[in-house]
């Protein structure tokens, strides 16, 4: 390319300013010989000046002061809640923001044989269980289920009967039941207070702290904006590092309890972060399993394969199969 | 166009501010707004040239992230250019809907009339702001990938070769359409479009 070439090529970032130091004092010299260059940079130049327009006078000098309180309010605030539930109130945030994304695509099917709506209703079942224990009422009228019902049944059954439900109604009155009671559960004394929240209660099977169940919310809520969102085609971030690692401690302590005490030791960890022993504490660790937090908490949900996961796995290969089956059997959602 | 002083782009810290923007951490708003605010106040004077509306359209610009944060994915481009791009396009927008408002006003006025500034300038100022209306009207309808480079650029205060490592594009690509899309612009003053159209009337 001749200097010539080379300059012209130039001219239109010379006339945006859009040059370093080198680059400017190549033009400058060139513009002075070359008439065509000098016209063409006149020419582009005045465009830039025209864009510019005149003068923009009486403005006055705004340094940027904190948040206005108008802004902030163009989303709902976030319930001040303890810790332990901190994660839910985020994951309830999150899905808020999503679902009007979904006006005029209620209908794409997500998950199992549910659309958005249908997922917004069963996400409005799976809180109800939490929040009966904690007083607050149901909003759809009651499902009767015999009482020596396995809990998986009774959750499915009840699902079937929501969506049911809520399919007569409007999307946005689903999303307005859910968001309702997301709000009520997050008001609650338990998740204010860490004390209130210790008590254990046994919800789909497990028995745990009521600030654990806060986190299974907050879990099953992401797993489920996940799935809106790939129906939608938007990628939705996972919950941010505090609350995944809340999450992720959750999950490892369920694994543990699936795996029982007899299973062969596994050195379990996620990447960049803690590591636990998996099954018997009586034997030497057999094998050391590794995956991204996130995988993890997707094989946990049922969204990826124990085959599939990415994994950095070392010893006894049947163990580490053994873990990761054990954590997709998990998965209810 | 002045320098800027501002953060410099980062796609993992973009990634990062997204994630909590989503689940609905308000420092994160307030660590964007601070961050930003200049670049989008700038834009959104230079396209209004009122301060009133140009603040309008600052806060609906952060609005909109805040709102509907989805809207912005971290995986297609940096944060300041997409905040960039939405600005100038609402402040486009506010101008051609206030011409709208203005024409169905006064039926005989001239549809070139731009919106007023405060007290009447001469004649060849009013000129200029009608050219500069119609450059940035074109701006606005130019091809994403020219918009983007454009922006960081002239508003943003880029040279191209910085431009083209925040675009992750070739610098002889940021190059020639910086070229294409002023080459465009001039094209539109020397043959100016239909003036309704071009007002989205």
């Amino acid at each position: 390319m001749t200097e010539h070439e080379d300059v012209r090529e130039l001219l239109a970032a010379w006339a945006f300013g859009a040059l370093d130091a080198a680059d400017a004092d190549r033009v400058r010299p060139h513009l002075a010989g070359c008439e065509s260059c000098a016209a063409e940079a006149e020419r582009l130049r005045e465009t830039v000046r025209l864009l510019d327009g005149p003068p923009i006078g009486g403005l006055p000098a705004r340094p940027a002061t904190g948040l206005p309180p108008a802004l902030l309010a163009r989303r709902p605030t976030a319930p001040r809640t303890a810790a332990h539930a901190a994660c839910y109130a985020a994951a309830v945030q999150a899905l808020r923001a999503l679902l009007p994304e979904a006006e005029g695509r209620w209908a794409t099917p997500v998950v199992h044989d549910w659309d958005v709506h249908a997922t917004v209703a069963h996400l409005l079942a799976a809180d109800e269980a939490l929040a009966g224990r904690l007083g607050i009422p149901a909003r759809v009228p009651e499902t009767v289920l015999p009482q020596d019902m396995r809990w998986e049944e009774a959750w499915a059954r009840r699902t079937a009967d929501v969506i049911a439900h809520e399919h007569a109604r409007t999307p946005g009155e689903t999303v307005a039941s859910w968001a309702g009671q997301a709000d009520a559960l997050l008001a609650t004394p338990e998740a204010r207070d860490p004390e209130l929240a210790a008590r254990a209660e046994l919800l789909m099977g497990l028995r745990l702290p009521v600030a654990d169940h806060f986190a299974v919310r907050a879990f099953e809520t992401w797993i489920h904006t996940d799935d809106i969102g790939r129906a939608l085609g938007l990628v939705v971030p996972p919950p941010p590092e505090p609350h995944l690692d809340q999450l992720v401690r959750l999950a490892v302590r369920v694994l543990g309890l699936a795996l029982g005490p007899e299973a062969t030791p596994v050195l379990f960890s996620v990447t960049d972060g803690e590591e636990w022993v998996l099954g018997s504490s009586a034997e030497p660790v057999a094998a050391e399993l590794t995956l991204d937090p996130v995988d993890f908490c997707l094989l946990m949900g049922g969204r990826t394969a124990p085959e599939e996961v990415p994994r950095g796995a070392t010893g006894d290969a049947a163990a580490v199969r053994n873990v990761l089956e054990a954590a997709a059997s998990l998965a209810w959602l | 166009m002045e320098s800027t002083g501002e953060v410099p782009s980062n796609p993992a810290a973009d990634e990062e501010l997204h994630r909590r923007l989503v689940y609905g951490d308000e420092s994160a708003l307030a660590e964007v707004y601070a961050a930003y605010l200049p670049l989008v106040r700038r834009i959104a004077v230079r396209v209004t040239r009122t301060p009133g509306a140009a603040e309008d359209v600052a806060q609906e610009v952060f609005a909109q992230l805040w709102s509907r944060p989805y809207a912005y994915d971290p995986g297609r481009g940096t944060l300041r250019t997409w905040l960039s791009l939405l600005a100038h396009r609402r402040a486009v927008d506010w101008v051609r809907g206030e011409a709208r408002h203005r024409k169905h006003a006064h039926a005989d006025d001239d549809a070139l009339r731009t919106v007023p500034e405060p007290g009447p300038g001469p004649d060849e100022t009013v000129v200029d702001r009608e050219r500069s209306l119609l450059l940035h009207s074109a701006l606005a309808e130019l091809p994403e990938p020219q918009r983007e480079v454009v922006h960081l650029a002239y508003f943003a205060g880029r040279t191209y070769r910085q431009a083209a490592v925040e675009l992750g594009i070739p610098e002889g690509t940021a190059k020639s359409r910086l070229r294409t899309a002023l080459r465009s612009l001039a094209e539109t003053l020397a043959d100016p479009p239909d003036p309704a159209r071009a007002r989205g009337a």
